[in-house]
């Protein structure tokens, strides 16, 4: 009987991007189940490279999946990757064409921070009862209220890091409400930003319910997420399970006025949000 | 779906899945002359070895080359080349009196396990086994086939075991599991592994320490044979394996948490998460002593299989992952009768062969609990009434059927009935469910969930520490023997303690207090 290797996995090709707010989102054709795949390599390098070569010091991620989600400086990037498979056997294949890709820039970066709760970190473990107390919020908040006031309060103490919603039994199936008070020196002279990031949402995704002084500003889908969040607090560790997603709405000028403004944030389907970070942002 | 399987069926050779059929065959029985190459100095047999896949005349006995077991790249510190291993099956410890013997390829495209089968065999007969690679010999295992197809023998004792999680704590069960005097066969019921990333916050296991690597979500190939290799490192797992054959059926963690069907519960599409899938199956095909039938075609593959212990036992072992229908979406959605469990091919498996047994116990191991106990445990049976119904009219027109499950880290035992809402109604069945060895680490006799089982008072037993169980067989009854270990966190030196043991009279499907 011929005893010949396993061929090399082929050359990954279809490589494409698609640019999105802190996250670059590739993907590519598959290399189906012959040889398996144990896993892509995807290497990349910062700016606008041409054919750079794969190596140790240029992999950013493993994955089994034909796609990744590459997050990047909020500020924007650009980077060049190039992908390649290795087999069951160890092999590795050819890596694929190089590839050119921008991340969108996120207001958290080129805005004035107006309020915020919280750190853009991809962690929520500056936020109450943070990584895993979750089981801790019914009681803590028996009317599914929770409360914030900018400059009195912190994360650490009344910004619990779930808000849960109806699809949580654990929660009394109830869509919890988060009530934000800030105040505003003056009326704004042009329109705001509000950037809600995420660290985790569930399986369940749902929606968001936002208003901005006591009139809705728009409803927010939630996709379907790890449904990790409610006990790992670390979205930056690699290969983690979390999947993290950002919402940024614009808010009109005339939606905030000089002094005492609300906003309220309400999970109205579907299952938690595990907060990263709020804030509102002047644009600059 | 096999009772007896051959080395290679037809279905491998016409559908290779990713691996040649060289290089399946080659991994079973291999000619002397082929992988010349030298293997790597050093001890290349620190996982242990392991026989399962049990018939009166034949077994399956497995190994895999790791000089590093928990190298990086799951290759366990092995070259990308192909390396002989020999075996030798013999009727004495010493290897006085070899009967068998035989070579396989370990192949970088099974990470160097091999999975020899051993047949001419005779029947209800000890034997022992080791392997040889290089300068390596490997420990010896033994174990003994299964009575002809004819005979009826006084006894088998199988023992059964479950949830694995091996940062949770130590294998102290398995320990005690391997010094059992009387046992023939060990049952794994399902989560082999876990594909959680060990961290601080899950390390109950003390006394060691894990490298980063081990920190992330299991996903790619590389770190499931790594967290295989994690698992199988353990020295207690290793004796067990070596004392006696296994049989092994799967839950969900071999995979990912509540995957159902070739459905992730963590948003992923179907055709994105079948990559993961494939790999999955592939490290459980290279790290248990499985029949062929189990090596996966991409992300297909089938480890439903089933035996007869002479005519004392059949045995047949459920895939209660593969082939179900989503999670129910409504209530009307839980209660279609339409809902499947096992997928109709397997279905109709079980049920003729529950029909057609000339056994006098009839055991059939389900990834998870059969028996009703709140409706909202869907990822249960309690999730399909409609397919647990036709399971228990089958077992109705069967004899003496005793369910074997895992899945929830307690030690349960309960009385199946016909119709669970009905206090009048019949027994058809047992269900024995088996505690994890590690799973929730140390644990305690009561909890929150205790409620939701003692409500019924079809459930005899419940319990939450760790351990396993025992099932012993004879033509007159069964003992069923629940044993626990009051911590497995701090150490492997809690003693062994019986929780509960239960008689059953062949005949009566009842759980009577011994």
């Amino acid at each position: 009987m011929p005893v010949r290797p396993s061929p090399r996995p082929a050359l990954v090709t279809g490589l494409a991007a698609e640019p999105a707010i802190a996250r670059t989102a590739l993907r590519w054709r598959s290399l189906g189940f012959d040889p398996l795949i144990d896993h892509y390599r995807v290497h990349a390098v910062p700016g606008s490279q041409g054919r750079f070569e794969p190596g140790p010091g240029n992999l950013v991620a493993k994955t089994v999946y034909p796609q990744l989600v590459h997050h990047v400086d909020p500020r924007g990037e650009t980077w060049t990757y190039r992908v390649l498979a290795v087999s069951d056997a160890g092999r590795t294949g050819r890596a694929s064409e190089p590839l050119v890709a921008s991340s969108s820039a996120s207001v958290v970066a080129t805005g004035r921070p107006v309020a915020t709760i919280g750190e853009f970190d991809g962690r929520t473990l500056e936020h109450r009862f943070a990584p895993s107390g979750y089981a801790q919020i019914p009681a803590a908040y028996p009317d599914a209220v929770v409360e914030y006031v900018q400059g009195t309060d912190t994360p650490a103490a009344a910004w619990p890091y779930l808000l849960p919603g109806p699809g949580d039994a654990w929660a009394g199936r109830r869509a919890y409400t988060a009530r934000w008070r800030f105040d505003l020196a003056e009326a704004p002279a042009g329109d705001h930003d509000l950037a809600v990031w995420l660290v985790d949402t569930t399986r369940l995704g749902g929606t968001l319910r936002v208003s901005v002084g006591g009139a809705a500003l728009a409803d927010v889908d939630l996709p379907p997420g790890g449904t990790r969040g409610s006990r790992d607090g670390d979205a930056t560790v690699p290969g983690t399970a979390l999947v993290r997603s950002y919402h940024e709405l614009a808010v009109p000028a005339a939606r905030l006025r000089q002094g005492a403004n609300e906003i309220e944030l309400v999970v109205a389907d579907g299952g938690w949000v595990a907060w990263d970070a709020v804030g509102v942002f002047a644009r600059t | 779906m096999t009772s007896t399987s051959p080395a290679l069926s037809r279905r491998h050779v016409l559908q290779l899945g990713g691996l040649g059929a060289a290089t399946l065959a080659l991994g079973i029985s291999a000619p002397e002359t082929a992988g010349a190459a030298p293997p790597p100095s050093g001890e290349l047999f620190r996982l242990g070895v392991a026989s399962g896949t049990p018939r009166p005349d034949s077994m399956v006995l497995w190994t895999r080359l790791a000089p590093e077991p928990l190298a990086p790249d799951g290759h366990g510190g092995m070259p990308t080349e192909r390396f002989g291993v020999h075996w030798e099956v013999a009727t004495d410890e010493a290897f006085g009196h070899v009967v068998r013997r035989g070579h396989a390829l370990a192949q970088p495209e099974l990470a160097h396990a091999v999975h020899p089968k051993v047949t001419g065999l005779r029947p209800a007969t000890d034997y022992f086994y080791r392997f040889r690679a290089g300068g390596s010999t490997s420990a010896v295992g033994r174990f003994r086939t299964l009575p002809s197809a004819r005979a009826t023998p006084d006894r088998f004792t199988v023992g059964v075991v479950s949830c694995q999680a091996w940062y949770h704590g130590h294998f102290t069960a398995h320990r005690h599991l391997a010094a059992e005097q009387d046992l023939d066969l060990v049952v794994f019921a399902g989560d082999y592994v876990y594909e959680y990333g060990i961290t601080a916050a899950n390390l109950w296991r003390q006394g060691v320490a894990v490298d980063p690597e081990h920190a992330v979500e299991v996903q790619t190939l590389e770190q499931y044979r790594l967290r295989y290799a994690l698992t199988k490192s353990d020295a207690h797992l290793q004796a067990l394996h070596a004392r006696v054959p296994a049989v092994a059926i799967w839950d969900d963690h071999e995979v990912q948490n509540d995957y159902v069907g070739g459905s992730s519960a963590y948003g992923l599409d179907d055709a994105t998460f079948a990559h993961r899938v494939a790999v999955a199956y592939r490290a459980f095909y290279e790290h248990l002593p499985v029949d062929v039938e189990a090596l996966p075609t991409g992300p297909d593959t089938d480890i439903t299989t089933g035996f007869d212990v002479g005519r004392l036992a059949r045995f047949s072992l459920l895939d209660t992952r593969q082939h179900r229908d989503p999670v129910p979406a409504t209530e009307e959605d839980r209660l279609d009768p339409a809902r499947t469990m096992l997928g109709a091919r397997q279905e109709r498996w079980v049920t003729r062969r529950l029909d057609e047994s000339p056994a006098t116990w009839n055991v059939v191991a389900s990834g998870v609990v059969l028996t009703a106990v709140t409706d909202d445990r869907t990822d249960q049976w309690d999730g399909y009434p409609a397919a647990r119904d036709r399971l228990l009219e089958t077992m109705a027109r069967s004899r003496n059927v005793v369910v074997l499950s895992g899945d929830i880290h307690h030690a349960v035992a309960t009385e199946l009935r016909a119709d669970f809402a009905d206090p009048a109604s019949e027994n058809v069945g047992v269900e024995l469910i088996c505690t994890s060895v590690a799973s929730d680490g140390d644990g305690a006799p009561l909890d929150d969930y205790a409620p939701d089982w003692l409500q019924h008072d079809y459930v005899k037993l419940y319990d939450g520490r760790r351990g396993y169980l025992t099932v012993s067989l004879t033509p007159e009854q069964m003992t069923s023997t629940f044993v626990h270990v009051d911590w497995v966190e701090a150490d492997d030196a809690a003693p062994r303690e019986v929780l509960a043991r239960f008689v059953t009279p062949a005949g009566r499907s009842r759980l009577v207090q011994a």
